[in-house]
């Protein structure tokens, strides 16, 4: 396992070149992995890992192809050999798991009957015993109800199901080596550490060495035993992960950890209030008229000026609802929003045109918010009293893009320049507050990086207040002073950064927080005994159960949570968590705050 | 599956209630006097007036549609499964359409079973390979098919096959003239001749359905190879295909899993292929004096025989809706994604 002892290699990899038409995606690649070694790629989005993962199978992604070097498994060079030799290799020598494990798998064949189908591929079984091996395969991988998992399609299983069931197909035949490129992408926090760490059980168990892409660094600190960096189709560096995360040697790398060394935001002290939410609540009644989806149930926080509240949860939980619901771009059903002390909800028409310039949002998609056939000046005007070319280049300069793009339009940009554009026109009329709903989730890391940078520098410099809504810890870590932790619609913990990050009360929020994988190595979280872990996914908003939404996977849950709501209760030191027995634990005095 | 048929089958009922009362306005609608068409213009005015009554033309509207559907007391219509009695030949519209009706399905329905079983594994060997030998020839010839009216094929293949090499019979019916025809059972002249043991006119009747179906499966045989070739190379550039090929999966599997996924949406579009066919049969049945369902709608329309014009469009409706609803079972088990 330690790539000092070079051991003979499993897989070793020389001058691999891969092509799309006259363009280069790898470029000479040379790379080897030791049986049982898991090894990291990452690199930025476009820097050619997946091509590269499929060229190690001696595949290509039309029209790609792979125009020179060797890939040398157990000493054969896998690209000499026939193609029906090449066949009987992959699945059986090398496993593949890839990112969009729902797309991977045919939606008109049942997942048995695909996970059948590999073992047929590979090994001597029949059709029966086939079936039954992929029963099994489901079985060892912690699904409940296997038999009934083998019989549905791809369309009916969560993304975390199809994840698993790619392992199944990957590791059935008993491949010595898995490439997993991306494998978590698209999967919640909590669903994605399951899946690591099963899949790095698994391959520890069958001694399987695994090359795992990612561009998430916490993945790779966490379950990698050595790192590889690409940039432009080539290796830039190669370390083992204790050094690397210490001091990485590549610009790319260095990048994207430089801000682990800048200390967050200190939070101004006793700042004036300018937004709380109180009772906060929305449903949706859902196509069919009968069934309701509780978005979000009763959320109170407040916004102090020029103090970011990070909202976090998994898909699902209402974030971007509460968002939403703060600029009245959707009507609340219940619950007020005082912002500089005036109630939105009875603000009329001209009012509530005048309190929405001290109100931005950014959304997540630019392009999506930026429209296509205006150029970077009238887009930024727009929002401006009157057109004000020198206003707009200032703005463009705030943040950090040549006032030259003004005159372009928002597709010619890229995806971290174009997000900069829908900042600089939500700045634009001097904003108290900016509700800002998960801007760096359509970025690539690097992009991700320097818009933090920007959005920490513009509050240091305007004075203005995030409400910063993500799923992505990491970058809530950065941002927030406080933070608020949300489970199917319910704010379940909200407390100071520190308070959450570092020691979170309520099960949930210890169970996500658990979950984030931070790019430290001396934090893993294989390391860690796991006092707490949550059972099963979570479960549809649609007909919640009455009680603790998290009584039915809570391993603190006792008989009352399951038959009365929570309150939002006040701890001693400060932060507000909605869990009775730990409250009541704790000593907090009861019931301060109305569920 | 079961709640998904029934909604299907509740729809369709629906459909074709709606079209019987648009075409029974719509006929009505028409500057037309079909008295004047059926008595001629001498005739006296007490004589246009016996008929007109005769016909209930007299009625008012509502009479005549509550007549039509047979909802008025002691009158007989669409309730009760009468399509009332043609103007021009005074015989039941039901049984003139029973007798013209199998000339056109068998010929259509064989057609598109041929068509079908040629276009399939062309369209996937074309899919397999874009741009080879298979696809290249393909493309040529469906360009080429497409590029004449059917009823010029069948001029020429009568041309070819008859007149110059007589392979085929003269386009002068579905039998020889000569030849005793089968009872009459189903009204398919081949199943006729089978279920009475004669295989004469079994013989026969092939015989004369070659030239009509060839012409068919050359014209519609194009549209359908491009379509499979279509989805099959689509599904071929799919991350499942690449998956599979990643999973070490024999190109055979991989092959048939291409397949399944290109032929399930193109059940939907041969829906539709059959039902345009089934309107437009009138071309074909005429070069060969077939006599089906084709000609009798044409007869009906220029002759304002209200009833046929009526009964005729609500069967070939009831049949090209019955089609989409068998093609879209077919998709339903073939696609589990549809019926959920």
């Amino acid at each position: 396992m330690q790539p000092e002892a070079a051991p003979p290699a499993l897989l070793s990899v020389r001058d691999l070149t891969v092509a799309y038409g006259g363009r280069t995606a790898v470029q000479a690649v040379n790379l080897d992995i030791a049986p049982g070694e898991i090894v990291g790629l990452t690199g930025d989005s476009g820097s050619g890992k997946s091509t590269l993962g499929l060229a190690l199978l001696g595949l290509a992604r039309p029209p790609g192809r792979i125009l020179a070097g060797e890939v040398r498994l157990s000493g054969a060079d896998l690209l000499t050999l026939s193609e029906p030799q090449r066949r009987s290799l992959r699945g059986r020598e090398v496993g593949l798991i890839v990112q969009n494990p729902r797309a991977s798998l045919s939606p008109l064949h049942m997942i048995g009957e695909q996970i059948g189908a590999v073992l047929k591929a590979h090994l001597p079984l029949d059709g029966a015993a086939a079936d039954a091996r992929a029963v099994d395969l489901l079985r060892n991988l912690g699904l409940n109800d296997p038999e009934r998992r083998a019989k549905a399609y791809p369309h009916e299983i969560s993304g975390g199901m199809a994840q698993r069931v790619l392992i199944a197909m990957a590791l059935g035949a008993g491949p010595r080596l898995l490439v997993a490129d991306e494998p978590t992408s698209g999967l919640d926090v909590t669903i994605q550490a399951q899946f690591l760490d099963e899949l790095w059980k698994t391959a520890r168990d069958v001694g399987s060495a695994v090359l795992l892409m990612t561009q998430d660094l916490g993945i790779i600190a966490n379950y990698c035993d050595r790192v590889l960096v690409m940039q432009d189709g080539a290796i830039v560096a190669d370390d083992v992960t204790k050094r690397f995360f210490a001091a990485p040697r590549d610009v790319y790398s260095r990048t994207l950890l430089s801000l682990e060394r800048v200390a967050p935001p200190v939070a101004p002290g006793d700042a004036a209030i300018v937004l709380e939410a109180r009772g906060l609540s929305k449903s949706f009644r859902l196509r069919d008229g009968r069934k309701v989806l509780q978005a979000v149930d009763h959320a109170d926080f407040v916004i102090g000026r020029g103090e970011t509240l990070g909202l976090v949860g998994e898909s699902g939980s209402g974030k971007t609802t509460v968002g939403r619901c703060l600029l009245r771009l959707i009507e609340p059903d219940a619950g007020e929003v005082l912002f500089e002390g005036r109630d939105m909800g009875r603000a009329t028409p001209a009012e509530l045109r005048r309190l929405r310039k001290r109100i931005q949002i950014v959304f997540q998609d630019p392009l999506d918010a930026l429209d296509p056939r205006w150029t970077i000046r009238d887009i930024i005007n727009e929002a401006l009293e009157r057109p004000d070319a020198a206003r707009v280049s200032e703005l463009l300069g705030f943040v950090g893009l040549d006032p030259a793009v003004a005159k372009l339009k928002p597709r010619a940009l890229s995806a971290g320049a174009q997000q900069r554009v829908s900042i600089a026109r939500a700045i634009a009329a001097e904003p108290a507050l900016i509700v800002l709903d998960e801007p760096t989730s359509a970025l690539t890391p690097l992009a991700r990086v320097e818009i933090v940078r920007l959005l920490r520098d513009l509050q240091a410099r305007l004075g203005s207040s995030y409400l910063f809504i993500s799923h992505d810890l990491s970058t809530v870590e950065h941002l927030s002073h406080n933070v608020a932790v949300m489970y199917l619609g319910q704010i379940v913990e909200i407390g100071t950064r520190e308070q959450i990050f570092r020691s979170p009360r309520h099960p949930y929020a210890k169970a996500l927080l658990a979950a984030h994988l931070a790019p430290d190595p001396s934090r893993r979280r294989v390391d860690r005994i796991e006092d707490a872990k949550l059972a099963g996914e979570i479960p549809s908003p649609i007909d919640l159960p009455r009680g603790c939404y998290l009584a039915g996977r809570c391993p603190e849950a006792v008989a009352s949570c399951r038959t009365q709501l929570q309150p939002l209760r006040t701890l001693r030191d400060g932060r507000q968590i909605r869990c009775t027995p730990v409250a009541e634990r704790d000593g907090a005095k009861t019931d301060p705050v109305a569920a | 599956m079961v709640r998904f048929i029934t909604t299907r089958l509740a729809t369709t009922i629906i459909q074709l209630a709606g079209l019987a009362l648009v075409v029974f306005f719509a006929i009505r609608a028409l500057p037309a006097d079909p008295v004047a068409r059926l008595v001629g213009l001498n005739a006296s005015r007490d004589a246009y007036l016996s008929s007109q009554k005769s016909l209930g033309l007299d009625r008012p509207v509502l009479e005549q549609l509550g007549a039509y559907l047979g909802i008025i007391p002691g009158s007989s219509g669409l309730l009760q499964g009468d399509l009332g009695r043609s103007w021009v030949t005074g015989s039941p519209v039901a049984e003139e359409i029973a007798r013209v009706l199998p000339i056109t399905l068998e010929l259509i329905t064989v057609s598109f079973v041929i068509a079908f079983l040629i276009s399939v594994p062309l369209g996937m060997l074309c899919g397999l390979r874009p741009g080879g030998v298979a696809d290249r020839i393909t493309f040529g010839y469906s360009l080429f098919a497409g590029s004449q009216p059917e009823f010029w094929w069948a001029l020429l293949f009568i041309f070819v096959f008859f007149a110059q090499l007589g392979w085929a019979p003269p386009p002068l019916g579905r039998l020889n003239p000569m030849s005793s025809p089968p009872p009459f059972v189903t009204g398919f002249i081949t199943m006729d001749s089978l279920l009475a043991g004669n295989m004469a006119a079994f013989k026969d009747g092939v015989h004369h359905l070659m030239l009509p179906v060839l012409t068919k499966v050359f014209v519609l045989s194009g549209p359908i190879v491009k379509m499979v070739r279509q989805n099959m190379v689509r599904a071929l550039a799919s991350d499942y295909v690449l998956y599979a090929r990643g999973s070490g999966l024999w190109p055979a599997r991989i092959a048939a899993i291409a397949l399944k996924n290109a032929l399930a949406p193109a059940l939907t579009l041969l829906g539709v292929l059959y039902g345009y066919i089934l309107g437009s049969a009138v071309l074909i049945e005429t070069v060969f004096s077939l006599g089906g369902i084709g000609q009798y709608a044409v007869r009906s329309v220029l002759a304002f025989d209200y009833p046929a014009i009526q009964a005729v469009v609500l069967v070939i409706a009831a049949i090209s809706l019955f089609v989409y609803l068998a093609l879209d079972v077919a998709h339903a088990l073939l696609d589990p994604r549809i019926v959920s």
